[in-house]
């Protein structure tokens, strides 16, 4: 699939952002079509084919969450981005949980934004064929059904609860997973509140997998939000950096 | 009160001499009409039992004696003697005094409860007219003149005083002396017995809701009881703590009103913020990212980006103090392992240090607080940033953490720029800036002030110590948290 002829339906309230991401995004190659509220979306949603959708969370009228809600009962594979700002956690998690595949802060830069576009939809298409049971990426390799980890060829051993994990955040790379979700799969769904139990066992997965645990490169905190294994960018102070991933 | 009991020994005086009189004449006529020792005694019982049920108790027993020496007298042989010479004359005389004091004392009795019931019934009356009158008060005036007013009017009272303790205020209604006054106030300060009868007619409560004194009343009135004075005590009470809990709840309201507004135009001005800073980088990354660009132009395109980023940041620090600032901080608390946090913290600031490099010395792997997670690691970014803008070049930035005599203290240390002595509480104040530095570093001058905050809402503290040789750290101490091993580690 060729990532730059990606249709992508872009929907905000403010004029002045869509023209510029129009813009830009057009320029780098994606077909952009506007919505400027979550009716139109989900009335174009239902005519049109898109490869990916960025909502805007805060709109009048039916809001980001509730679109993002009903677009993903009408298309169940269509990745989804939410724009949203700074110090809305809730907001974010609610996205997640409302059928989200990734959120962007704004204001973003626009390598970022493409980057977890193109992410999304490898997602999209990935999960479309049969998982692989076995996931590399950088130079993780993780063998599901024979339960091993490998970085750059050596065996890391892990507990199941660490692999259980390790699992789950590689078999979604690149897609933001909330505390709540992570501790359901991993410890069932009885558990949703022990953030502490994920942080400690994080802590464990990066003392085993990092190179620098204090300055992670696979396992990224999302501030107040949960977890996401990086797939293939990983955000510098200097910009964006690739990760190479081998698939 | 002495005033009293002559009246009335002189109404008894009065009232047992027209009494005897009475039969006194009444056996007279009997006698001239020669009736026999019986039939007098029949109708001097009549006019005894008269007396006790029109007058009392007392006249009917004067008058009762009067009547067994005019029967001894005028029917009773010997006759025109007061000696009585048959025995059973004697029994005659003797029952029927003893009939008549039974049948007095019950007549008085009956006549007791009437009069009381008609007295309760009325205090009633009064009190439910008081009641329905206080409930219908307009809540948005005061409530003590018109309570002291009601009273004066329902209840009949000659002066009423309220001393209201919270506003210290004293209302007053009918005619109320300087005495009254004094004696409502002294009631309050000195705590006065509750049940407190004065001399002249004065009553005084000290009333309570619970068992905390919330202000004193003061009655002037002669036809008061006991349960009556308490019975108005406990109205006012009522009447009183409803004010001013309608008080609270409107203020309360207030508070809540101005404070959704703050945070509607914090909130607005986000948007307003956000909305041309996100269309600006969006054009100049975008830009950057086509690749089209000449070197000076993407030199210039660079510079607007990343000015774009740093006044983002700026207004994102700068609103989200502000909210903190102003809102009531609502703390989550949740059991925080230092190292977990100091870890995560580091790994959020280490991309925005610059060439700052950050150490961390932990004295307990086990420390551990109660706090809200997320104003905590706000507070100690706080501190982290302003370390690494007011520390020159790239010197390091020493965090530690230890416990203390029960409590968690963090510090953060860092070389150079040192704060004068006397600006170190004001540094801790809203938009201070120190003279010495305001002109080169950056600041809204509220971060600390949110970090004071934030500490004093966890029952903690904040401050600074600095001088030339060993730089400036800042402290912040929480209560500790016994931090149990956590099961899940154990497995």
């Amino acid at each position: 699939v060729s990532l730059l002829q990606s249709r992508v339906l872009l929907v905000d309230d403010e004029p002045s952002i869509r023209r510029a991401l129009r813009t830009t995004l057009s320029a780098l190659g994606f077909d952009i079509e506007e919505a400027s509220g979550g009716e139109q979306a989900v009335s174009f949603v239902r005519t049109e084919r898109y490869d990916a959708a960025l909502l805007d969370i805060n709109m009048p009228g039916m809001g980001g969450i509730e679109a993002c809600r009903t677009i993903r009962r009408l298309c169940p594979r269509l990745p989804i981005l939410m724009l949203t700002v700074r110090d809305s956690e809730d907001d974010k998690i609610d996205a997640l949980d409302a059928g989200a595949d990734d959120y962007v802060t704004k204001p973003f830069h626009v390598g970022e934004l493409m980057a977890r576009v193109r992410s999304a939809v490898r997602r999209s298409h990935a999960t479309q064929d049969d998982i692989d049971t076995v996931i590399t990426i950088g130079d993780i390799d993780l063998d599901f059904e024979g339960r091993l980890v490998r970085k750059s060829g050596g065996i890391i051993h892990l507990t199941p609860k660490e692999f259980d994990l390790l699992y789950c955040l590689m078999s979604h790379s690149g897609k933001p997973l909330t505390h709540a979700r992570l501790l359901r799969s991993v410890w069932g769904n009885d558990y949703g509140d022990e953030v502490e139990y994920l942080r400690t066992y994080i802590r464990q997965l990066r003392k085993k997998l990092e190179d620098d645990p204090s300055r992670p490169e696979y396992l990224l905190t999302e501030s107040y939000v949960g977890y996401r294994f990086s797939d293939t960018y990983r955000k510098t102070s200097r910009g964006l950096r690739t990760v190479t991933r081998n698939d | 009160m002495a005033d009293t009991k002559t009246r009335r020994t002189i109404r008894l005086v009065r009232g047992v001499g027209a009494g005897s009189a009475v039969t006194l004449f009444v056996s007279y006529c009997a006698f001239r009409l020669h009736f026999n020792l019986s039939t007098a005694g029949s109708i001097d019982l009549l006019i005894v039992v008269l007396i006790a049920l029109r007058v009392g108790f007392w006249e009917a027993t004067g008058s009762s004696v009067v009547a067994v020496g005019c029967l001894a007298y005028f029917f009773a042989p010997p006759i025109l003697s007061l000696r009585v010479a048959e025995p059973e004359n004697w029994v005659a005389l003797a029952s029927f005094e003893l009939t008549a004091l039974i049948v007095s004392r019950l007549s008085d009795q009956v006549q007791n409860q009437t009069r009381q019931a008609v007295l309760e019934r009325s205090n009633a009356t009064k009190l439910y007219e008081l009641s329905r009158s206080i409930l219908v008060l307009n809540r948005q005036e005061p409530p003590g003149p018109k309570i002291a007013s009601l009273i004066a009017a329902n209840i009949g009272v000659d002066a009423v005083a309220i001393f209201d303790p919270d506003l210290t205020r004293l209302y007053t209604a009918g005619k109320c002396v300087k005495e009254d006054e004094e004696l409502a106030r002294s009631a309050y300060f000195s705590d006065a017995a509750a049940h407190d009868e004065l001399k002249a007619y004065r009553w005084r409560r000290v009333l309570r809701s619970g068992s905390k004194p919330i202000g004193s009343l003061v009655l002037c009135a002669t036809d008061l009881s006991p349960l009556m004075v308490d019975a108005i005590a406990s109205l006012v009470t009522a009447a009183l703590e409803r004010a001013r809990s309608f008080q609270k709840e409107s203020r309360a309201e207030a508070a809540r009103q101005s404070e959704q507004l703050r945070t509607a135009v914090l909130d607005s001005l986000a948007h307003a913020f956000k909305t041309p800073l996100t269309v600006i980088m969006a054009s100049t990354s975008g830009l950057l990212e086509m690749n089209h660009l000449i070197p000076p132009q993407a030199e210039l395109v660079q510079l607007i980006d990343q000015h774009g980023t740093h006044l983002n940041a700026l207004m994102t620090h700068l609103l989200r103090m502000a909210k903190l600032e102003s809102a009531e901080i609502r703390i989550r608390p949740e059991e925080v392992a230092i190292p977990h946090l100091l870890d995560e913290i580091v790994e959020e600031c280490c991309g925005q240090l610059g060439e700052h490099s950050i150490q961390v010395h932990i004295a307990d792997a086990d420390l551990a607080v109660s706090a809200d997670r997320q104003l905590l690691s706000i507070t100690i970014i706080e501190f982290i940033t302003n370390a690494a803008k007011y520390s020159g070049g790239n010197s390091p930035i020493t965090i530690s953490a230890q416990k203390q005599a029960g409590r968690v203290v963090i510090s953060i240390h860092n070389k150079g720029s040192v704060i004068a002595f006397e600006e170190r509480e004001r540094i801790f104040e809203r938009f201070y800036r120190s003279p010495a530095t305001r002109h080169y570093a950056s600041g809204s001058g509220i971060g600390l002030a949110v970090a004071k905050k934030t500490a004093e809402g966890h029952r903690g503290s904040v401050w600074v110590n600095s001088d030339e040789t060993t730089g400036t750290t800042f402290f912040l101490s929480l209560p500790a948290l016994a931090r149990r091993e956590c099961e899940f580690v154990a497995k």
